[in-house]
This record gives C-alpha cells, sequence and structure tokens, in this order.
C-alpha cells in the first residue's frame, strides 16, 4: 500500500486501512496518554455518564490518521495535520482509515491529503487534512 | 452562566509556560507501540541510529501529550463541563523531538466563539500550545479546540 513521491499524482487514493479499535488497544493508549478518564478506559462507567459505551480519545485517532498516511507514503515527513472530530469512535468498533492526494508540488516535494476515519456505516467520524514532505532522495 | 460571561481578556495571553523534565526514550517508546507504530525510528534505540536523525525520536503526535501545567486558564476553566469534547486539533511540526531533550510548553488561548448548531448553542476555546526545545528550535505548534454547549438560560 506504499508510494513514492515520484509515483504520486493528485487523485490517488488510499486503499481503506481497516483499524481494530479494541478496547484493550484504545485503554493502553490512553493510559500511555496519560488520558485516564472513564470514558476512554471503561465501557460501563463510559455509559454511566450517558456515552454509548467506551470511547476512542480524539488524540488517539488523531496518531491514527497520522500512522496510516506515514506508512502509505514511506519516506516522508509529517509537516501538517489538522483534524475535526466529528462523532464518537466506539471503542470495540472497527474503522477504517482512507485517504487521498488532493495537491502535490514538486519544487517543494510536498504532498496534500485528505485524510478521514469512517465507521462500519459510512460515517465520517474524524475528517482531516494533511501536509507530508519528501526529502530528496 | 452564558458565553457572554466568558472573560475574553484571556485571548492572546500566556497562561502557562512548563518546563518537562528530561523526555525519556521509554515513554516515546510506550507512546509509538500503543499507537501500533511498526516504525523502529520510534520504537529501537540501537535501529533508529542508524535511521534519517541518527537516534529515536518521538512519533510525530507524541506532542499532543505535552498539554502543559495547567490546561486552560481560570477564567475559562470555570465554565467547562464534563459533557464537553474535543472537536479537532491542529498541528504544525519542526524539528523532531528527540529522546533527551529537555521542552517547554507556552500555553495561549487563541479563539473563543460561539456556534449555534441542530443540536443548540455550543462555545468552542481554542487553545495553543507552543512546543521547543531546549535550543529554542519549535517543535510545533499544537492547536487544540474544545467544545462546551451552552447552558440553557433560565426563563423568567
Amino acid at each position: 500500500m506504499s508510494a513514492s513521491f515520484e509515483a504520486l499524482e493528485p487523485g490517488d487514493e488510499l486503499e481503506p486501512v481497516t483499524i481494530d479499535l479494541s478496547s484493550d488497544f484504545v485503554r493502553e493508549h490512553a493510559i500511555a496518554m496519560d488520558m485516564n478518564a472513564d470514558r476512554f478506559t471503561n465501557d460501563e462507567r463510559a455509559k454511566q455518564e450517558g456515552l454509548p459505551g467506551q470511547i476512542t480519545p480524539g488524540n488517539m485517532s488523531l496518531g491514527l490518521l497520522s500512522r496510516t498516511l506515514l506508512a502509505w507514503l514511506p519516506g516522508s515527513r509529517l509537516q501538517r495535520i489538522g483534524t475535526t472530530f466529528r462523532g464518537l469512535a466506539r471503542a470495540g468498533v472497527p474503522a477504517k482509515v482512507q485517504a487521498m492526494i488532493t495537491e502535490k508540488d514538486d519544487d517543494t516535494r510536498q504532498v496534500e491529503c485528505d485524510v478521514w476515519m469512517e465507521n462500519e456505516g459510512g460515517d465520517r467520524l474524524v475528517v482531516g487534512t494533511a501536509t507530508l514532505h519528501f526529502p530528496s532522495a | 452562566m452564558s458565553f457572554e460571561d466568558i472573560d475574553k481578556s484571556v485571548i492572546g495571553e500566556v497562561y502557562d509556560r512548563y518546563t518537562y523534565q528530561e523526555i525519556k526514550a521509554d515513554d516515546l517508546i510506550a507512546y509509538a507501540r500503543t499507537l501500533g507504530i511498526e516504525d523502529p525510528i520510534y520504537l529501537d534505540e540501537e535501529a533508529a541510529k542508524a535511521g534519517p536523525h541518527s537516534g529515536l525520536v518521538a512519533f510525530p503526535t507524541y506532542v499532543v501529550k505535552l498539554r502543559g501545567g495547567q490546561w486552560m486558564p481560570p477564567e475559562v476553566m470555570k465554565h467547562m463541563t464534563r459533557d464537553g469534547f474535543d472537536a479537532g486539533k491542529d498541528i504544525e511540526l519542526g524539528v523532531p523531538l528527540c529522546a533527551g531533550d529537555q521542552v517547554t510548553a507556552t500555553s495561549t488561548i487563541t479563539e473563543i466563539y460561539e456556534k449555534t448548531g441542530r443540536s443548540g448553542s455550543m462555545w468552542f476555546v481554542v487553545f495553543r500550545q507552543e512546543i521547543r526545545n531546549q535550543a529554542g528550535e519549535l517543535i510545533a505548534n499544537v492547536d487544540s479546540r474544545l467544545m462546551q454547549r451552552a447552558a440553557k438560560k433560565e426563563s423568567a
């Protein structure tokens, strides 16, 4: 699923990457982030807060979008990423990350991407844009 | 309390400057490992020596963990409730954060604004953590957007 700078063109899309947001995965990362709130670590207590269950921290979704972009575009460096958290990414429910190249600048060796996370129903839970730079060979 | 009650004079003021103890490689590795990162430049100190930074560096989004010593100024904090949520983040990245760096996060409120949506009125506070290393180099600007539902006005 990886691509080099020379081969990239605007409109290129990443094949959807499914991410297993298991309860343990979300809990362990939340704790590593010092985000120990019940909503991120405990399904029952999250429900007591009025949520549908344990949810993924926005900061973790941001990290997962970045992880996916950098795996797709190896050798690149993330220069900027902006995200909007639009919906709840439930723990225990798989999510898909997708991305598309929207601009490419051969002079600066940068690409602009749209990137988003959606649930099984196709709802976009996190949407964002990113700039990645490819060092000269 | 309503949106009008929030003290907007905090906008643009530095409300926190916090210098962290030396960033430990173990903490960078734990962050990367629990995010499912596989690239050894974020996971393995020995392998990272042969990488582009000649040592272990933080996965770029690690910077969101550096929230400073005071999360929010009290003038704003007192209006926040548990039903608020993180509405988004924008990160501009500079030099990589390396194991052993001593970083300082400087926090500023950049915007406070109100919006009305389908579910009613809400307000947003945007705050920036400017994160620099011991040489003063910019590691990242992290802009966080928090949303709070506006309190319902009591009827007379």
